[in-house]
């Protein structure tokens, strides 16, 4: 018998009140890994965007403000650009689905050359920039969609004034889910100038490749220059900044909603941490007779700790089966919210969250461990001698 | 610290004292204590309640040390070991059986005999030699997968001894060991430390409260509020019931 075995025995001794912590312990962490999961996922964004020297271009104003289209050709001509592109978000209502997926107004003919790393057939591409009423999308929003090539897609217009009949003509691989579905900015602008909507000729941002070898700063500051005298001057800042932007506005959201994550794992610290107390103390005089046989003080603390580390471990274990499960049918639901599958996910952090389980085990079983260890062998055996 | 070639008394106090405070209260329990017990000696020790009969077994085991005055085992004055030095002394010297057996329920008979091994440096085939041997001198070989729960009051005691002998120590010490066992199981395991004691020559210290079980003793030694009041070497009434 090693001692090991002797651990685990003791661990399976009391099967509810062990089942009960290790559920306790093992929500706590789902929730940690869901929360982790989550912001992992908003700052993936940045990291991601941030190999690709890619800059956005938006109005001072924000969203809210104008970027006439004709600055894209502008852009283009910039030094240090590659390829410049409108991208405005359409935020359409597909059948009756309100945020169903991202829709973006482009332009086919250069926006895979801004965004090279994404994928797509040359007949699709083709098909995407010979059709103005053409659209194409991240494969698995096509698979999540059940869409065909060739599938019409009617999107309804929320603050634009004018719907969608688009039609789709090919799907792209791009290293991570978008979510996304990309269709011609001119379609939309010509429907837009129909209904004589104030709307029409913006390019909502711009977004551009630019040349590895220069500083993506300095092709920002050089736009932003060109444009500040205009009538639209311009903010422009790299992708990640501009993911930045985007995970700072719900920022605080995050810090919040991570703080009560960290108090929940705490209050479950506790409650582990007095199951273990009570279990020692129900263990007082066995620990004793352990001490009187010739285990030493510090046999006995390695012994308390690791059986409390091994309840916290399999809580952890449970805890990141959970979360993941959850993470994975939030993917599913919230493709936006949660833009990668836990694949995508899955790595180091999994370590991080079984070293908090340990953490959960370690801090709930060293006190009992400590008094278990101090314990006196007289005083232990006195209870029943 | 401790000579393995030693060869004088197994046991020697002198002039031992013991007190213990509460608050600010000293309490006397032993006083005056002189006594020695060499290899092979079976000795019983007796007194009311409060005579301090299980602190100065505890003082002999290494559990607790003296107020006053020196308690030697083996030659190795316990008085002056440190708490880590004792632990690895009392698995080497140290055999202990409890009123209430007090095995592990988590463990079967025969890793509960096998715990004070897994202290030791034998190896798994060298403990599992170990463990059977001491099975068969209690004569629980086919019970040693059974765990306390399935064992009966005596089974478990002698499941206690086994762990006692295991590791083959100088001294076992017994506190009240037929306690808490019917006629038959108590008169049963009497008459396992008397084998113990004259076919493998265990020097053995026993706490009792009674004299049936004393008459197994080859030695008496009477405690009264903390002083030896009688010591009686007395040939072994080897049919005594309890």
């Amino acid at each position: 018998m090693k001692t090991l075995q002797y651990i685990w025995r003791n661990v399976m001794r009391n099967k509810l009140r062990s089942s009960l912590t290790v559920l306790s312990v093992g929500f706590s962490l789902a929730l940690m890994t869901i929360l982790h999961g989550y912001t992992a996922m908003q700052d993936q964004w940045g990291i991601e965007a941030s190999k690709h020297h890619r800059i956005v271009v938006m109005s001072t104003m924000g969203f809210s403000g104008d970027v006439p289209i004709a600055n894209v050709d502008r852009v283009r001509g910039m030094e240090g650009v590659i390829a410049a592109v409108p991208y405005a978000w359409y935020g359409g209502v597909y059948k009756d689905q309100q945020m169903a997926f991202a829709q973006f107004a482009t332009d086919p003919k250069a926006v895979f050359d801004v965004w090279p790393e994404y994928k797509i057939e040359a007949d699709q591409l083709k098909a995407f920039q010979d059709d103005r009423q053409a659209c194409v999308a991240d494969h698995r929003l096509a698979e999540r969609m059940k869409w065909k090539i060739g599938e019409r897609i009617p999107l309804q217009g929320t603050f634009y004034t004018f719907n969608l009949d688009l039609r789709l003509v090919g799907t792209f691989e791009a290293p991570q889910n978008t979510d996304s579905l990309w269709f011609n900015w001119f379609y939309l602008d010509e429907g837009l100038l129909g209904k004589s909507s104030e709307m029409a000729g913006n390019a909502g941002t711009i977004f551009a490749k630019t040349n590895e070898g220069l500083e993506e700063a300095t092709v920002c500051k050089a736009i932003d220059e060109r444009f500040s005298s205009s009538e639209n001057p311009t903010r422009t800042q790299t992708e990640s900044a501009f993911a930045q932007m985007f995970a700072d506005m719900v920022g605080n959201i995050q810090l919040f909603i991570l703080v009560i994550g960290l108090a929940v794992v705490f209050s479950l610290t506790l409650v582990a941490a007095t199951t273990m107390a009570m279990s020692m103390r129900e263990r007082t005089t066995e620990v004793a007779v352990l001490k009187a046989i010739g285990f030493s003080k510090l046999r006995v603390l390695w012994m308390v700790l690791g059986e409390s580390c091994w309840i916290a471990l399999l809580g952890g274990l449970l805890g990141i089966g959970i979360g993941s499960l959850c993470l994975e049918g939030l993917h599913s639901i919230s493709s936006q919210l949660f833009p990668f599958s836990i694949v995508d996910m899955a790595g180091p952090w999994m370590f991080v969250l079984l070293a908090v389980a340990a953490g959960i085990g370690l801090v709930s079983g060293i006190v009992p461990a400590i008094r278990a260890a101090q314990l006196s062998v007289i005083d232990g055996l006195r209870r029943v001698i | 610290m401790t000579n393995s070639n030693y060869e004088g008394p197994i046991v020697q106090i002198q002039n031992v004292t013991k007190e213990f405070r509460r608050a600010q209260f000293v309490i006397p329990v032993l006083s005056g204590i002189n006594l020695t017990l060499n290899r092979g000696d079976f000795m019983a020790l007796m007194g009311p309640s409060g005579s301090g009969k299980t602190t100065l077994l505890n003082l002999v085991a290494g559990l607790d040390k003296p107020t006053t005055g020196s308690v030697e085992v083996c030659g190795t004055n316990l008085g002056l070991a440190s708490e880590g030095t004792l632990s690895r002394w009392r698995s080497q010297h140290i055999g202990f059986i409890f009123q209430l057996y007090n095995l592990i329920p988590v463990l079967t008979a025969y890793e509960n005999i096998e715990l004070p091994l897994t202290l030791t440096k034998l190896n798994r085939r060298q403990r599992d030699e170990h463990v059977k041997a001491a099975l068969e001198v209690v004569g629980l070989t086919d019970r040693m997968n059974h765990y306390p729960r399935q064992l009966s009051g005596g089974q478990e005691q002698r499941v206690s001894i086994a762990r006692a002998i295991v590791t083959d120590p100088t001294l076992i010490v017994a506190d009240e060991p037929t306690g808490d066992l019917d006629a038959k199981s108590g008169s049963e395991i009497l008459e396992l430390m008397r084998r113990l004691n004259e076919e493998f020559q265990k020097t053995i210290i026993m706490v009792t409260h009674d004299p049936n079980a004393a008459a197994r003793s080859k030695r008496i030694l009477h405690l009264e509020k903390g002083i030896l009041v009688g010591d009686t070497s007395r040939p072994v009434l080897s049919g005594a019931t309890t």
